[in-house]
């Protein structure tokens, strides 16, 4: 019989909190020894079943299929179930087990999803079909490879709300639908099958895509690499092109990629001008005073560079598309 | 060692102190910078977001100079680095590259594929090498507690970015304790500046600044620093918006990379271009010494 792996003394330091019960969250501390490769999530249950039968998880499948088990790892998000406690011991000491962020906690490590589910909700998360155009009763409704390829990485998503955790602009903003709900809306944007496509687009309120800062931490926190920053990304360029550059984002993207065409360097003066507009530049001016005292290049002009007819012809050749008004 | 210099466009506006320490700092570290007139702005993550192919093909072009030069390009922007880096993983895509290469072709241009984009704060750890810069030390940072601040694009996607890693880089803090400052570990190191959204939604933009800078100086940071010029504008010129978004005086200088390499080899201030800061860096600067002699 071989003999058992070696083991390590792992300390973790895990966020207890009751809401309505306790008056703060506290962390625990509470130290194993484990093999390296052991799943956080088995060690959280060892902690319970052998140490303190208080401890709230919430977990099911052991797998990385169910989704239940994502949580604060040492300040990533990551599904405790795939997550083994060595690398994490050997970079940081100890392991700090904390809940999902954005969603309340319900008790110690289990959080309340509604903020997620009902982003999810809101970007109807199914197939739309035009009701005057039913499909063929019974018929199959087949797609080419090459238009599954378009969306094959968002079906893998598994709703486990790790991007939803790791999201800065849904920590700041409560209006942004986080990255998963995103994710969504573009696999069912691109779906040949669904018949709502402009309209799913043009629905997309102005704190809806814009909000994303392409952080890119869903697509790092992903355990099924779904890469929603990229989605997103792609998601902006067709709104563009059915909505037109009309809310503050899309016409900050919008007119810098117009700024470069002439020149080739950013005209940071009249990008601020088209984005704001009169009104909002008037606004700013203060602001924009306060720096310029400091920064006073700022006012100018720059130079074109050399070759700039070289960028405006691959603007000709890969832009040629009218502008959107 | 001989570069090709990509400044980008905030370090020749509005950041031109960044320009001016970088240039300092290579000076110093004997990294030959080579100027070329030639380059455009990369589309600063904004073009990506209008036309994807358009943005690796601008920047397939900036790449194309360089190799055309047989040499590596340095940055010294995060989101800089990101979109030229970018623009070297899409071109891998056979059907983006037919694209590219045919609005290419007709200009006489031609990008193989061959350039590697390095960050100055690479370009100092791995090339040039901690000891390397140790010995060059005047002036120990010694009792300067410093955040550093990395900024998005130098690091994620981790994987396209080939990046040390996506939310636990090390490199930047292994410099800082070269350099004699103490690092300070804040979970806002890694985290969003706010930036790409301070033209959407200026409030929710400078909010998020706020944060990180209450993190770093929560954790006991006298300054932060960061490899990106737009994290800069966000963390310094708009810090005093930050400040009315969070409720709180923060008061934090904020530095440039090589400005925090150059102040430990014996730059003076003005040679780095801190008076152009907008938040002090008096009361940082009160607590290192004068430099020892070279």
């Amino acid at each position: 019989m071989s003999a058992p792996p070696p083991t390590v003394k792992v300390p973790f330091s895990i966020y207890r909190y009751e809401p309505g019960r306790d008056r703060s969250p506290r962390y625990q501390e509470y130290t194993l020894d484990l093999a390296p490769h052991t799943p956080l999530l088995t060690a959280l249950l060892r902690i319970r079943a052998e140490i303190d039968p208080t401890l709230s998880i919430r977990y099911s499948c052991r797998s990385a299929i169910c989704g239940s088990c994502a949580m604060q790892v040492n300040s990533k998000s990551r599904l405790a179930c795939e997550t083994p406690v060595g690398p994490e011991l050997e970079k940081h000491g100890r392991i700090v087990v904390e809940p999902m962020r954005n969603q309340p906690v319900v008790r110690d490590l289990v959080v309340d999803q509604s903020p997620f589910w009902t982003q999810y909700t809101k970007v109807e998360p199914h197939l739309k079909l035009d009701p005057r155009r039913p499909m063929p009763e019974g018929a199959p409704n087949p797609m080419t490879p090459a238009e599954v390829e378009r969306f094959y990485e968002t079906p893998r998503c598994i709703a486990c709300a790790a991007c939803f955790s790791a999201c800065p602009a849904v920590e700041v903003d409560p209006e942004f639908p986080g990255p998963m709900a995103l994710a969504k809306l573009y696999r069912y944007t691109v779906d040949p099958r669904d018949q709502a496509h402009q309209e799913r687009l043009l629905r997309i309120q102005p704190g809806g895509l814009w909000l994303c800062l392409r952080c890119h931490l869903c697509t790092e926190s992903c355990p099924k690499d779904v890469r929603p920053s990229e989605r997103i990304r792609d998601l902006k360029e067709m709104a563009i092109a059915v909505q037109g550059a009309t809310e503050q984002g899309s016409r900050h993207a919008f007119y810098f990629k117009e700024n470069l065409k002439d020149g080739g360097l950013l005209n940071e003066m009249k990008l601020a001008r088209q984005t704001y507009g009169l009104f909002g530049l008037v606004k700013e001016l203060p602001q924009g005073v306060r720096i310029m005292r400091k920064k006073p290049e700022m006012r100018k002009k720059p130079h074109p560079i050399e070759g700039a007819d070289e960028v405006r012809k691959i603007y000709d050749a890969l832009d040629a598309k009218e502008a959107p008004k | 060692m001989k570069l090709a210099y990509y400044p980008g466009c905030v370090a020749q506006e509005s950041g031109k102190e960044l320009d001016l320490a970088t240039r300092w700092v290579c000076r110093a570290l004997g990294i030959e910078l080579v100027p070329f007139p030639a380059f455009s702005c990369c589309g600063s993550g904004f073009v990506d977001e209008a036309n994807e192919v358009l943005n690796i093909g601008i920047n397939a072009r900036n790449l194309a100079i360089a190799e055309k030069a047989g040499l590596d390009l340095l940055t010294i922007c995060s989101t800089c680095t990101g979109m030229l880096n970018l623009a070297n993983v899409r071109m891998t895509d056979p059907q983006v590259r037919a694209r590219v290469d045919a609005a290419l072709k007709p200009l006489g241009i031609e990008y193989r594929g061959t350039v590697k984009v390095k960050h100055l704060l690479q370009v100092l750890t791995q090339d040039v090498g901690l000891e390397a810069i140790r010995a060059k030390v005047r002036r120990p940072l010694a009792g300067l507690q410093v955040g550093a601040f990395y900024g998005c694009h130098l690091l994620r996607p981790a994987d396209e970015m080939r990046s040390e890693s996506g939310e636990e880089p090390q490199s930047f803090e292994e410099l800082l304790k070269v350099l004699g400052a103490t690092p300070v570990y804040y979970r806002g190191r890694v985290m969003c500046c706010g930036f790409p959204i301070q033209f959407v939604k200026g409030p929710t933009a400078s909010r998020l600044a706020g944060r990180q800078i209450q993190d770093a100086k929560s954790h006991g940071a006298d300054a932060m620093a960061t490899p990106c010029p737009l994290c800069h504008i966000s963390l310094d010129a708009y810090q005093n918006r930050a400040e009315k978004e969070v409720g709180q005086r923060l008061d934090l200088p904020v530095f440039h990379l090589p400005q925090v390499v150059g102040l430990a080899l014996g730059a003076t201030p003005a040679e780095l271009g801190l008076k152009r800061h907008l938040v002090p860096t008096d009361s940082a600067l009160a607590k290192i010494r004068a430099p020892s002699p070279a």
